[in-house]
């Protein structure tokens, strides 16, 4: 197999880790909205941990875009 | 404000304009009905670092060119202390609301004080200006990257066996999709954009999320002195609990971990929202020439202000955050 | 790291630069933004306390209009009252002045009819006496001389004889009397009957009805020395 393809192969697969990211943004946000319209008196609280524990999901999907990304660019 | 919206640019008249432009996009690039032009839109070549605009490094620091990323950070640099210089007039000028710009980055800035207040508490005096400078900075970086001609005009340059045809047009040259049915395109030309969007370079998200973590780190200390150090150290019960005692001090060891790994999902996330929607500006402005774009132009606009304001929020929240350290010890910081 | 851009030169750039933004943001946005939300936010709080106060004052204002208009009608119906009071304690007055003024009247009446009865009932007593004389004359013969005739029916009316009350005999005294006689007294006989009773104040009336003689109440006691009491009791013993 040509080394040129394997690689767009390669940082095809590393991204798909991206699907457990999108998966827990959604959760996070799913209980965030319902907590939110179920009291939202404390709707700004519940957006600053909702933002964070969506960054903490997305933290995993952009490691898989830095391998990609290495993977296409460096290696 | 809602009558300025009613005068002038009425929905009426928007949508004629939004036809015609569709209708001269079409014009211009098929065989529309015979009389197109039939231009072929090119996918550009997709660089991960800035592109050198010069051939000697600059000021002879090696490995210093004059990048369009560089570029792309004076704009938004120039942007950011135009509205400095918009906002100090308007509030020099003694009145209590701003207009214009200057309203628009006060009603920006008062929400996200808000927030501030509602995480940081006392702290907001220390840790706002922070969450500014990163949200505008990010924020007019970010939508730089939309203005037309940035990322379209530039230097053409010579790119052996990969490029496409170099045409003039007037005054102008431009490289040109000369392939047929079923061939490759060929040339010796590509372009090199003068300005690209400076958050699309490694260099500024990383250095923005270095100076992000080294700024909680500090505050951390401000706020608790030495005894921040606990938090990643944290022997204290190692001996008198062995078990827990030993959690602890991996937990310790992890939030250490943790603060290294901040810097990387930091300068990473910012990196890969806008490389990746500028990526994806490229390629549906090449697959579908017409209209298309528009909607993800909106899109980026709508991704450009969230991961603003994320940056920022992310840095305030964990800022406030080494501010306020474990429940059970609270020093009251030099305050 | 290359392929990836990064390059130290770059980064410290970018640092350098980051760190000027931040100072132009601190001092020129954040600074006189904060400023102006503190400003506009102490604008907005004092004009609501500027409301509030407006309010407690119209509040104020309206209490002390209601006690002005309490203490106003509290003083109308004081002064209603008064003047009430005052009217019927005039008209009491006046009704009583008047009264009184009608008492005095119809007593001075009284005492002006009865004076006058007395004067023409003093009048008569000559008439009657001479009368009463020339009756005896015809029917006694003149076995009385003129004086003593006189004497008798002077006694027979006045019940003083001598100097000296008939009717009473021993001690009777006391401070007030009341002497009826059947006609008016003269002035010698009056001191007579004073003298006797050495009662300090004696008044004396007039009832023909009586007859003769006296009667006279002091006190609780009535001493009948009259001719009708007489007659009356004889006329109880011939029964």
């Amino acid at each position: 197999m040509d080394a040129a393809a394997a690689k767009l192969i390669g940082a095809g697969l590393a991204m798909i880790g991206a699907i457990g990211a999108g998966a827990g943004i959604g959760i996070v946000t799913s209980g965030a909205v319902q907590a939110m319209s179920r009291n939202p008196d404390v709707t700004g609280t519940i957006q600053t941990n909702m933002i964070l524990g969506i960054a903490f999901a997305e933290a995993v999907a952009i490691y898989c875009l830095v391998v990609a990304l290495l993977i296409l660019f460096v290696f | 404000m809602s009558e300025k919206v009613q005068g002038g640019w009425r929905y009426g008249k928007a949508r004629w304009v939004v036809l015609a432009a569709i209708i001269f996009g079409l014009f211009l690039f098929t065989g529309f009905f015979g009389v197109g032009l039939g231009i072929k839109p090119i996918m550009p070549h997709v660089f991960l670092p800035g592109e050198n605009l010069t051939e000697h490094p600059m000021f002879g620091i090696e490995g210093l060119y004059l990048t369009n990323t560089l570029v792309g950070l004076l704009l938004a640099d120039l942007i950011v202390f135009l509205l400095a210089f918009g906002v100090f007039r308007g509030v020099q000028s003694g009145k209590l609301t701003l207009t214009g710009f200057g309203g628009a980055v006060e009603a920006l800035l008062e929400a996200l004080l808000g927030i501030t207040e509602g995480t940081a508490g006392k702290w907001t005096k220390q840790i706002f200006p922070w969450f500014a400078t990163i949200t505008l900075l990010v924020l007019a970086a970010n939508w730089s990257g939309l203005i037309p001609g940035v990322e379209t005009i530039g230097l053409v340059h010579h790119y052996e066996g990969h490029g496409n045809e170099l045409i003039k047009v007037g005054p102008f040259q431009t490289i040109w999709d000369n392939s047929h049915a079923g061939e490759e395109a060929h040339g010796d030309y590509a372009i090199v954009p003068f300005l690209r969007p400076v958050s699309t370079d490694l260099n500024f998200t990383f250095a923005l999320a270095i100076v992000a973590v080294v700024m909680i780190q500090v505050l951390g200390f401000r706020s608790q002195g030495v005894g921040y150090l606990k938090k990643f150290f944290n022997f204290g019960t190692l001996f008198s609990k062995p078990i827990f005692g030993f959690i602890d001090m991996g937990v310790g060891l992890l939030e250490l971990v943790s603060e290294f790994s901040k810097i990387l999902s930091f300068a990473f996330r910012l990196f890969g929202n806008m490389f990746a929607g500028a990526v994806l500006l490229f390629v549906i402005g090449s697959l579908v020439p017409v209209f298309a774009q528009s909607l993800f132009y909106l899109l980026e606009l709508f991704v450009g202000l969230i991961q603003a304001i994320v940056f920022g929020m992310l840095t305030m929240v964990f800022m406030s955050q080494a501010t306020q350290g474990h429940g059970d010890e609270h020093h009251e910081g030099a305050h | 790291m290359e392929a990836l851009g990064l390059n130290l030169p770059f980064l410290l750039v970018q640092i350098v630069n980051l760190l000027i933004v931040y100072t132009v943001v601190a001092k020129w946005i954040v600074g006189p933004v904060m400023g102006l939300l503190e400003k506009r936010r102490a604008t907005i709080a004092q004009g609501l306390e500027d409301a509030r106060i407006a309010a407690e004052a119209r509040a104020n204002a309206e209490k002390d209009a209601a006690k002005i208009v309490a203490d106003a009608q509290a003083e109308s119906s004081k002064v209603v009252r008064e003047a009430t009071e005052r009217a019927a304690a005039a008209g009491k007055d006046v009704k009583a002045a008047a009264e009184a003024e009608a008492a005095k009247a119809r007593e001075a009446a009284l005492a002006e009819a009865e004076l006058e009865r007395n004067r023409i009932l003093g009048d008569l007593r000559g008439q009657v006496a001479a009368l009463a004389i020339a009756a005896t004359n015809k029917l006694v013969g003149d076995a009385l001389d003129e004086k003593k005739q006189h004497a008798l029916i002077n006694e027979f009316f006045s019940g003083v004889k001598a100097g000296k009350v008939v009717v009473v005999d021993g001690e009777f005294k006391g401070e007030s009397a009341e002497v009826t006689s059947a006609l008016p007294l003269n002035k010698d006989e009056q001191e007579t009957v004073k003298k006797s009773f050495g009662a300090k104040e004696v008044s004396f009336k007039v009832d023909p009805s009586i007859l003769g003689g006296l009667v006279i109440r002091i006190g609780d006691k009535v001493l009948d020395g009259s001719v009708a009491g007489k007659l009356d009791g004889l006329r109880q013993t011939l029964k």
